[in-house]
């Protein structure tokens, strides 16, 4: 079915003729079959849930299914969910599967989402699996393998710099000047670059009272600012390449104690020391605030914040903003990748499966991602390539835009690139994992402990997590 | 004689004061700064020097009650923090008369056991009551809610209410029984008025208690169910923690609790003494 | 006092244990004790089920014997191990403040004679507000770019750093918005106390020429000891396991600082999974509180206040 609802009416158009098309995406008849049921989509509390939420009339007139939404703190979802998983409950049928803290440890009690797709009484995805952007696809939707579908790429928040264009433009002969090289953030400066730039700021104007702020709170900011920097210096958690984008049950040592990542260290912590004091306490909400108020003049942090930082109730800098992939290191430029799909709760009854793949489809549909675009009370960027292609879509790339997440395209775009994008791994133990890596950075922040130290403690809690996880799997009695 | 001393009571009064402004600035500045802050627009709140005068602005309450689903989420608060307390306090009244009264070997040892199974870590025993919820068909409902607050607010309730009970020398009914009436009516006539300052504040920290829950509500509850605490953390959004809505929501919790709390603070000193009966 | 003493003892020669049947107190208290029985004791039995074994939640809860290795694991745990260190710290910081403050402004109020009503009031707000709430409060009033308090003790000159990014200062703020929130507790009951104190034997005192500090300590603070332990025990209760001040503050960090007991148990079971480990943790943490609470019945015990 081509041109699926591109014109911002409904999702198929004809919803009152049966069986228009052959490969079963549209048919009244076929989105109508289970009318009556009501949902449950249980989600972290994010913009595109937020502007799906305000925004089910479209689905329940096409589908007669009534869809509840609740939006929660991902703590809590993750709690929530392996609640309902492990009791076999299956009341929330549509789950916000984020790869690292609920698919790749819970992969087993999604649905395949191949069967929908191939069942001919069931709508299959518009445009095909192949319009999701592909390191996005294999990032949120498999485990391990590259067959099974888990879920439907959703949100797609990506790491970049964003920089105060005003300041750098003011400042930026003298910048040249004093530092050698030309600071116009763009993804051929290094980090060290970086923290030059950030260190002139701290030291030659006031307009703002530091350079850089970062995430670097002990939670899952910092394990997010950091792994760029570890990343780009050609290190990493783990040796196996594919243990980012697929995932891997069984991922081999940590390697976080080679020397790549003992330099990366050394360099964060370098970073940090003349970064925003307040960054060792923000999460990337505080690191944005602090950003959309003037106190610092860049920051690595999610693209969709901009959203906010363009919205004058809300940000002293709006049109005051640049932004650029993230720096490179000596091996490579990496950006962080935080999107999620949506996936179907495999303890539901078949048929609430059944209509809950009406909703993934839906949610994750040309028309649908748009309207989140536009919507007033939230929306990110889309999954779908296509989308970028539309006319409507390009002109909001440039200010003044309706759509101010599209501001980043170019730099968004950058990043999801093979090459670019930075995974972080889809291990089953990755929770355990995450809180010690950032749990050691931090005390490496504080000073209790040395990079060295920090990183090879990290490794060795990695490690043990690893094996117990992997321990528990390969016992035979009914355990995964 | 009589200036010094009056002198001097003046002096302990001005101390007196000066302490109690003290405790109050250290106990209202919090509270106030979130009102005050509930009514700036977003920039304003994030100026790096205090504001206080600024244009003021119901968007974080309008936000609230249209976005957020807020009226039905205080309902529900409401309801399980209520309904909880009630039948906690009337249960603990019963029981904690009852085991005040009863005379047997292991009474302390009951006594004890009754206040431990308050102490349990919430995060231990939520997967197990979890699943009992789930085979009586509890979770997501108000009732649900009730009965998992009534796991730690009944045996708080027995267990103060038999302090108080205890401390009531039982000459006062047994005159009663003499009297004619049943050991029932000794309790309800006589005992029950007696303790009403236990009554008075069990029921104010078993609302407390319930009314601040979070852990439960978080595990117990689903879309139809969702109390205040849980639309506070919901706040911290992915993209945002908006402290107008935060500011606002805690503006919102606070000011029930502070009318009714006016409302019957003529009662509350009252109930909380424990009267001259007890000579002790 | 005396008199009650013999009362009581004198009625329980009267009724033996299981004397007459069942009589009216025990039904009274039977049928509630059997609903805290069901809802108490089912979780406590699984708690120590889980505890030997190791849980898994994929497709339906799933139990493996692991014997004692939960246990084994916890003893030689050395980030369960500084966690319970700093619990204890913050349990003794909390416990100790929220009492000593709690009790002076009990005191304070009780001698007021004018807005008392009002006074009090106003003191107990802060425990209307659910944890979250304060902890969050918290954070928007310690921030560096823009909190309030930071901006105070910035001006002053006494702290400019991170106030929640700093490991002891972070520490410090925790501590004191726990004792923001329950110092109110600790004054409703022991005012409760202070006012059941005998008038009588204040007023002779008083004309005896006694100062106020002499009449606390020989008149109001017997009179008053019962009370008091028995708002430190309702604290204690909660102090050793509530921790959503510190999880929307803080989570643990700033390197650790933060990281209590209960905190890693939430870590353990919802982020790790590691059921079985938590539940082991989980039962350490009841046993103490139960050592902790022995301790406080038993000196009320001793007082005659025995329950």
């Amino acid at each position: 079915m081509t041109g699926a609802g591109l014109a911002g009416t409904s999702l198929l158009g004809a919803a009152g003729c049966g069986g228009a098309s052959s490969s079963g995406s549209s048919g009244g008849g076929m989105w109508r079959q289970f009318a009556g049921t009501t949902l449950n989509f249980v989600s972290e509390n994010t913009s595109p849930t937020t502007a799906i939420a305000a925004n089910l009339n479209p689905f329940r007139e096409l589908t007669g299914i009534n869809v509840n939404v609740l939006q929660l703190e991902l703590g809590a979802l993750v709690q929530k969910v392996a609640l309902d998983i492990g009791s076999g409950e299956g009341a929330y049928q549509v789950i916000y599967a984020d790869p690292y803290q609920i698919m790749a440890p819970y992969h087993e009690a999604l649905a395949d989402l191949n069967e929908f797709n191939a069942d001919e009484n069931l709508p299959s995805i518009p445009k095909g699996v192949d319009d999701f952007i592909p390191t996005q696809l294999a990032a949120a939707g498999r485990f391990e393998n590259g067959e099974n579908l888990y879920a439907l790429p959703y949100d797609c928040p990506t790491m970049i710099w964003m920089y105060r264009k005003d300041l750098f433009d003011k400042h930026g002969d003298k910048m040249s000047q004093d530092l050698g090289f030309d600071p116009t953030p763009s993804p051929s400066l290094t980090w060290e670059q970086y923290f030059q730039i950030a260190n002139w700021f701290n030291e030659n104007q006031d307009e703002v009272p530091y350079g850089t702020g970062h995430q670097a709170r002990q939670y899952d900011s910092l394990m997010c600012d950091f792994s760029n920097i570890l990343w780009s210096y050609g290190g990493d958690y783990f040796h196996s390449k594919k243990v980012g984008s697929l995932g891997a049950a069984d991922p081999g040592p940590s390697t976080l104690d080679e020397p790549e990542a003992l330099e990366a260290a050394e360099f964060y912590k370098k970073l940090i020391s003349i970064a925003h004091p307040g960054s060792v306490s923000w999460d990337w909400n505080a690191t944005d605030e602090a950003f959309r108020t003037g106190q610092i003049a860049m920051a690595p942090n999610w693209h969709e914040f901009t959203a906010v930082d363009q919205d004058p109730a809300e940000s002293a800098i709006v049109g005051k903003i640049g932004y650029s992939p993230l720096p490179k290191g000596p091996v490579r430029n990496a950006n962080m990748w935080g999107g999620t799909g949506v996936g179907i709760n495999g303890a539901s009854p078949i048929n609430e499966q059944k209509a809950a793949w009406l909703f993934l489809v839906w949610a994750t549909s040309p028309n649908t991602m748009l309207m989140g675009m536009k919507s007033d009370v939230g929306g990110g960027t889309p999954t779908r390539g296509s989308l970028y292609e539309l006319p409507e879509v390009k002109k909001a790339m440039e200010p003044p835009s309706d759509m101010p997440n599209l501001l980043t395209y170019d730099a968004v775009s950058e990043a999801w690139k093979p090459e670019n994008i930075g995974l972080r791994p889809k291990i089953q133990s990755w929770n355990e994992c995450d809180t010690a890596l950032y749990t050691e950075v931090s005390k490496m922040l504080a000073g209790l402990k040395s990079p060295e130290e920090a990183m090879t403690t990290a490794k060795q809690y990695f490690d043990d997590a690893q094996t117990r996880v992997e321990n528990l799997a390969s016992k035979p009695s009914g355990v995964a | 004689m009589t200036t010094s001393s009056s002198g001097r009571a003046t002096g302990k009064y001005i101390v007196l004061y000066a302490l109690l402004l003290l405790v109050l600035l250290w106990t209202l500045v919090p509270i106030l700064w979130m009102v005050l802050s509930s009514f700036k627009p977003g920039v304003a709140q994030l100026s790096p020097t205090p504001v206080f005068f600024f244009k003021p602005t119901l968007q974080h309450y309008v936000a609230l009650f249209t976005g957020g689903n807020l009226g039905a989420y205080f309902l529900h608060s409401v309801l399980a923090a209520g309904i909880s307390t009630i039948i906690a306090v009337g249960l603990g009244c019963l029981a904690g008369y009852g085991l005040a009264r009863s005379h047997f070997r292991g009474k302390q040892h009951v006594a004890f056991w009754i206040i431990s199974t308050r102490m349990a870590p919430i995060a231990a025993i939520v997967l197990p009551l979890f699943i009992l919820f789930r085979y009586i068909n509890l979770l997501d409902s108000i009732s649900g809610l009730i009965v998992a607050y009534l796991t730690f607010n009944l045996p708080f309730a027995i267990w103060i209410m038999n302090a108080f009970f205890t401390d009531l020398p039982p000459s006062l009914e047994e005159a009663a029984m003499v009297d004619g009436a049943s050991r029932f009516q000794a309790f309800y006539r006589v005992a029950l008025p007696l303790v009403t300052p236990g009554i008075v504040t069990t029921a104010i920290l078993c609302l407390v208690f319930s009314w601040n829950d979070y852990a439960f509500a978080a595990t117990f509850a689903g879309p139809n169910s969702q109390t205040l605490p849980i639309a506070a953390s919901q706040l911290n959004t992915q993209t945002g923690l908006s402290w107008g809505q935060l500011t606002a929501i805690g503006t919102i919790v606070v000011l029930p609790m502070m009318i009714v709390g006016l409302a019957v603070r003529r009662y509350l000193v009252k109930g909380l003494t424990l009267g001259a009966v007890t000579g002790e | 006092m005396a008199a009650t003493q013999t009362e009581r003892n004198g009625s329980s020669t009267k009724n033996a244990s299981g004397g007459s049947g069942f009589s009216l107190e025990m039904k009274m208290l039977v049928p509630v004790l059997l609903l805290l029985a069901v809802l108490s004791l089912f979780p406590f039995f699984y708690i120590i089920w889980m505890s030997l074994n190791t849980v898994s939640l994929i497709n339906g809860i799933s139990f493996d014997f692991a014997g004692l290795a939960n246990w084994t694991r916890m003893f030689t745990d050395v980030i369960v191990g500084a966690a319970w260190a700093r619990a204890a710290l913050y349990f003794i910081a909390t416990v100790g403040l929220e009492m000593i403050l709690g009790i002076a402004i009990a005191l304070l109020v009780h001698e007021l004679v004018w807005g008392k009503n009002l006074v009090l009031s106003l003191i107990l707000l802060p425990m209307f507000m659910a944890p979250v709430i304060v902890g969050l409060l918290g954070r928007f009033l310690t921030d560096s770019s823009y909190g309030l308090y930071a901006y105070v003790l910035r001006e002053a000159g006494l702290f400019d750093r991170d106030i929640l990014g700093t490991g002891g200062s972070a520490l410090a703020a925790v501590i004191l918005m726990d004792v923001w929130e329950w110092t109110p507790l600790i004054v409703l009951i022991v005012l409760a106390g202070l006012a059941s104190v005998n008038q009588y034997v204040i007023e002779a005192a008083k004309v005896d020429g006694a100062s106020y500090l002499e009449r606390l300590r020989y008149i109001v603070a017997p009179s008053i000891a019962g009370v008091v332990i028995v708002a430190l025990l309702v604290r204690s209760m909660d102090a050793i396991r509530y921790f959503d001040i510190i999880t929307v503050t803080t989570n643990g960090g700033p390197g650790n600082t933060t990281k209590i007991i209960p905190i890693r148990l939430y870590e353990t079971a919802f982020r790790f999974f590691d059921l079985g480990y938590a539940a082991a943790i989980g039962l350490g943490m009841l046993v103490f509180s139960i050592l902790v609470a022995n301790v406080f019945v038993r000196i009320l015990a001793s007082r005659g206040l025995a329950k």
